[in-house]
């Protein structure tokens, strides 16, 4: 038996195959040489992601894969100066005037723009674009739907928006991406009819191409605001977060942004020390908390929420499941906000197992008959696999046998799903904000239209978050605040708000994000605005 | 030599239908499927009988294959109103979306409803992509599995037939001990991580390759006529981007491929071995003629014949290999586009793209089953 198994006639057969075979790889890559370098020899930028857009549509975008690529191609009446969550006028030429009863919004509009189309921009385009957002019954329409009574033109350059009722945050509402302007020529007003493959807006880029992993924005030269300052943007859509973090460090994109691991963050920005390539952090509007089903046993009992929120240990969470790439948060109102009040601290410090056990052996449990409370996250969720597995060992480690955490997971299609049917004891969250105001932090997870305080919350917005927390001083809260035109009375509503929270703990804030973008060294002007959308007319090479 | 082919024989099993064995086929020429037709019947008459009938079962295998689909789908946990509009939204608007997608009908009448739309070929439309019509997903998609579905065969077929041939070209020796363990490598190797290490040694250690997507963002992509961008660069003139997308194509379509190639392998390892024992082997050795002429010339055409049945069987296997290879190389293919809809509980897009793929499945079958008739002449039906 030989180890070669060829003979050197056999060998010097195959010889010039294998030569050939050599010169075709060589050829291959030197013909088709380094797309890459192409992309850092123009302006152009490539921005990479994994997140892939459902449609174009901004009646029917809801996600923010789909919202971010509508943000970079459209203007609203009002958006977000990077850094500030404060409104500032764009299609408008000025913040609304309201009325006395505050439901009538006078808006003036911005003259000399006009749609990738070339229509012409005016109040009854705006009009347009609102009603179409409603009566297209798209992802997002209750938004407006549940608020707005009419839109109408007064003027060719003045809105008019009646509301149903007092809706004090209505204009952050309007600076949601979706609420833009839209050309009449481009689209139609009727349930379901959606254009989710194009987009005809008035932003300073057009949409160049839409394919499966690949969407162009080129330059919209009739833009009436200040030109982008590269020559077009191509938005590469990644496959997982791997892919983006290779395609990154092999400088196949300019840009990474959405969705990196944390253990991806922390290797991009230990590189970044070194000078490889520059990391921007934000601080992120997006919060995780833990809803807690006061409808199950052990939940039920007033102290074992209390106790859960006391061992808590956000700092612990924090550095073993992020590295430190979050935000510890302690009210459900994150801390860019001035009306944030950090009420779950003030009442029960962090990683206060003292006071866990002893709210533990008030409510009657005992080593051998401890309270045993399910943790249930979403399957496709490494932070929140991770954060479970974190606040079980907390529990086993620092409550000497009083409480225990079972840790379950289940698909998040199906949690949806069963969430607000009461199935799951706690359950592991995010929000997304809709538009940013305290109020989109509170009133869709602590209303409820209808229930008891006794039997909980039967058809409301707690009742879909799993919480099933009913409290008719919360509900007269949120309406109050809702009302409130005057900052300072909102404050000190919301003040009020968190610390029923933090008394009547139906959610256990957990921290708020911090948004990463990675940019190559070649690369300028890499920002977010407070909606998390990467603003593309800034960037440059 | 001859002792040594013989010395193997109880070593190695076929794992294919055995043919029958009165009949006058050596028992290495495979398969043959024996339908029992009037005794006169001619050849051509037996075929096109053969041919109809296979066409005639289609549509049955098809509806069965919707029929599974749809009772899967809707037994599989989750509601595609609460996937698209979150659990936030007022349940209001889930009711009405619910109507407006029919999925408030009892299950009989929307499995009906289905079937009806899907006999006017109507595919229907995309829960989740604000509706877009299933067909044009498919037409966006498909080219891109298509392409690489193709590349990965060739590379299967070519990696295979050759590491085959060369293992029993030197029975019992190092070759042959490779041949085998490359095999069952192949076959048992999972596709995820053997995609995600070629692409960590080729496109990130080795830079040999470019990483992840069809196509780099920075290059304007090849105008579509086909849809398969090395078709359509080669049809446009424009080399540049044709070698651009073969170096996209070359990493994901290999690792597909080799993990297919080792079945082919296999089978032209232990064909090509039983062959060669054959009596008219024998006689051409008698006759002097060098080994491998015996082996590439008379042996190998043989040999090959199981592999084209074989090849219509694997199809199926390349389109469940094609989801995650197209999902670890970020292919924006088909087979991506249902992953991403399955976990979106699209009902429309699910059942629209695997209809497509049975029907793929069941005409590459059919197809096979016919060229197996022309290449073999001797089958009976």
């Amino acid at each position: 038996m030989c180890w070669f198994p060829l003979s050197r006639k056999s060998w010097g057969r195959i010889k010039p195959l294998l030569s050939f075979l050599c010169v075709c790889l060589l050829l291959l890559s030197g013909c088709a040489s380094n797309p890459q370098t192409v992309a850092q020899s123009s302006n152009l930028i490539t921005i990479g992601t994994t997140l892939k857009p459902r449609t174009l549509d901004p009646a029917d975008a809801y996600e923010l894969s789909s919202l971010s690529l509508i943000y970079n191609m459209s203007e609203r009446l009002y958006t977000y100066e990077p850094g500030n969550p404060e409104i500032t006028p764009e299609l408008a030429t000025a913040l609304p005037q309201v009325s006395e009863d505050g439901l009538t919004y006078t808006i003036p509009i911005r003259k000399g723009v006009v749609f990738h189309d070339g229509t012409p921009f005016n109040a009854e385009a705006m009009a347009f674009s609102i009603k179409r957002f409603i009566a297209n019954k798209g992802k997002p329409s209750f938004l407006l739907g549940d608020v707005v009574e009419s839109v109408e033109p007064t003027g060719e350059y003045e809105l008019t928006i009646k509301l149903k009722n007092e809706f004090a945050a209505f204009p952050a509402l309007l600076a949601f991406s979706g609420v833009c302007a839209v050309s009449p020529k481009a689209y139609e007003i009727g349930e379901g009819k959606f254009n989710p493959n194009d987009f005809v807006g008035t932003g300073p880029y057009k949409l160049g191409e839409y394919g499966s992993d690949l969407v162009r924005f080129e330059v919209f030269d009739e833009y009436w605001g200040k030109k982008p300052e590269n020559q077009g943007v191509n938005l590469q859509i990644l496959s997982s977060g791997v892919n983006l973090y290779n395609a990154f460090r092999k400088q196949a994109v300019d840009i990474a942004y959405l969705t990196l691991d944390p253990d991806q963050i922390r290797s991009l920005q230990q590189s970044a020390k070194k000078g490889k390539w520059d990391v921007i952090p934000n601080e992120g509007n997006v919060i995780s908390y833990w809803s807690l089903n006061r409808n199950q046993k052990p939940l039920d009992l007033l102290e074992v929420r209390q106790a859960i929120a006391a061992m808590l240990d956000r700092e612990v969470i924090s550095e073993r499941v992020f590295y430190g790439q979050s935000e510890a948060l302690y009210s459900l109102i994150p801390s860019g906000f001035d009306v944030h009040k950090p009420a779950f601290k003030e009442k029960y410090g962090d990683a206060n197992a003292e006071k866990a056990k002893e709210l533990l052996k008030k409510a009657g449990f005992t080593k051998d008959n401890p309270a045993v409370v399910e943790i249930w996250y979403p399957s496709g969720s490494p932070p929140r696999a991770l954060t479970a597995i974190v606040l079980k060992a907390l529990a086993d480690k620092r409550m000497d046998g009083l409480l225990k955490f079972d840790i379950n997971t289940v698909e998040s299609t199906t949690a949806f799903k069963n969430i607000g049917q009461g199935l799951y004891p706690t359950f592991l969250l995010n929000w997304y904000p809709d538009f940013l105001d305290p109020d989109n932090y509170t009133q869709p997870l602590l209303s409820c239209q209808e229930g008891t305080t006794e039997g909980g919350c039967k058809n409301g917005a707690s009742q879909t978050q799993g919480s099933f927390y009913y409290s008719e001083r919360m509900n007269q809260l949120i309406e109050q605040e809702r009302k409130a035109q005057d900052p300072a009375q909102r404050k000190q509503i919301f003040a009020e708000i968190q610390e029923l929270l933090a008394r009547d703990i139906p959610y256990v804030p957990l921290w708020q994000n911090q948004d990463y973008i990675f940019a190559q060294k070649n690369v300028k002007g890499a920002q977010l605005d407070p909606t998390q959308n990467v603003i593309y007319k800034n960037l440059k090479k | 030599m001859s002792r040594l082919y013989r010395s193997q024989e109880s070593e190695e099993k076929i794992d294919f239908p055995i043919p029958n064995s009165q009949s006058p086929i050596p028992n290495y020429q495979l398969p043959i499927t024996n339908y029992h037709f009037p005794k006169k019947m001619s050849r051509s008459k037996a075929l096109g009988y053969y041919v109809t009938s296979r066409l005639l079962l289609a549509p049955l295998q098809l509806i069965t294959i919707v029929t599974i689909v749809f009772l899967l789908l809707r037994a599989t946990p989750g509601d595609p109103v609460d996937a698209i509009l979150g659990g936030r939204a007022p349940e209001a608007a889930k009711e009405a979306l619910r109507e407006q997608l029919k999925l408030n009908l009892p299950l009989p009448l929307q499995y009906l409803e289905y079937v009806k739309s899907l006999l006017s070929f109507d595919l229907g439309k995309s829960i989740s992509s604000s509706g877009q019509p299933v067909w044009e997903i498919i037409w966006e998609y498909f080219p891109a599995t298509a392409e690489l579905a193709v590349c990965a065969i060739s590379i299967a077929l070519i990696i295979g037939i050759s590491v085959g041939v060369f293992a029993s070209s030197r029975p019992g020796t190092s070759l042959d001990l490779g041949g085998r363990m490359f095999g069952i490598i192949t076959y048992a190797l999972p596709m995820f991580w053997t995609g995600m290490m070629l692409q960590l040694v080729f496109a990130v250690g080795l830079e040999w390759f470019p990483f992840g997507t069809r196509f780099p963002a920075s290059l304007p992509t090849p105008d579509r006529i086909t849809g398969l961008y090395t078709i359509d660069s080669l049809l446009s003139g424009n080399l540049m981007q044709f070698f651009t997308a073969v170096q996209y194509l070359i990493l994901p379509s290999f690792t597909l491929g080799l993990l297919l190639s080792g079945i082919f392998e296999r089978i032209v390892r232990v064909n090509l071995k039983q062959t060669m024992q054959a009596d008219y082997v024998e006689a051409a050795r008698a006759r002097g003629i060098p080994e491998r002429k015996i082996l590439i010339s008379h042996a190998l055409k043989n040999a090959l014949i199981p592999v084209i049945t074989v090849l219509g069987l694997t199809f199926a296997s390349l389109l469940g290999g094609a989801v995650l290879t197209e999902v670890t190389f970020s292919w924006p293919g088909l087979a991506n586009r249902l992953f991403e809809s399955i976990a979106e509980r699209d009902y429309p897009t699910v059942q629209g793209i695997m209809v497509f793929f049975g029907a793929i499945v069941v005409g590459a079958s059919i197809l096979i089953d016919i060229l197996n008739a022309y290449v073999d002449p001797r089958i009976r039906y």
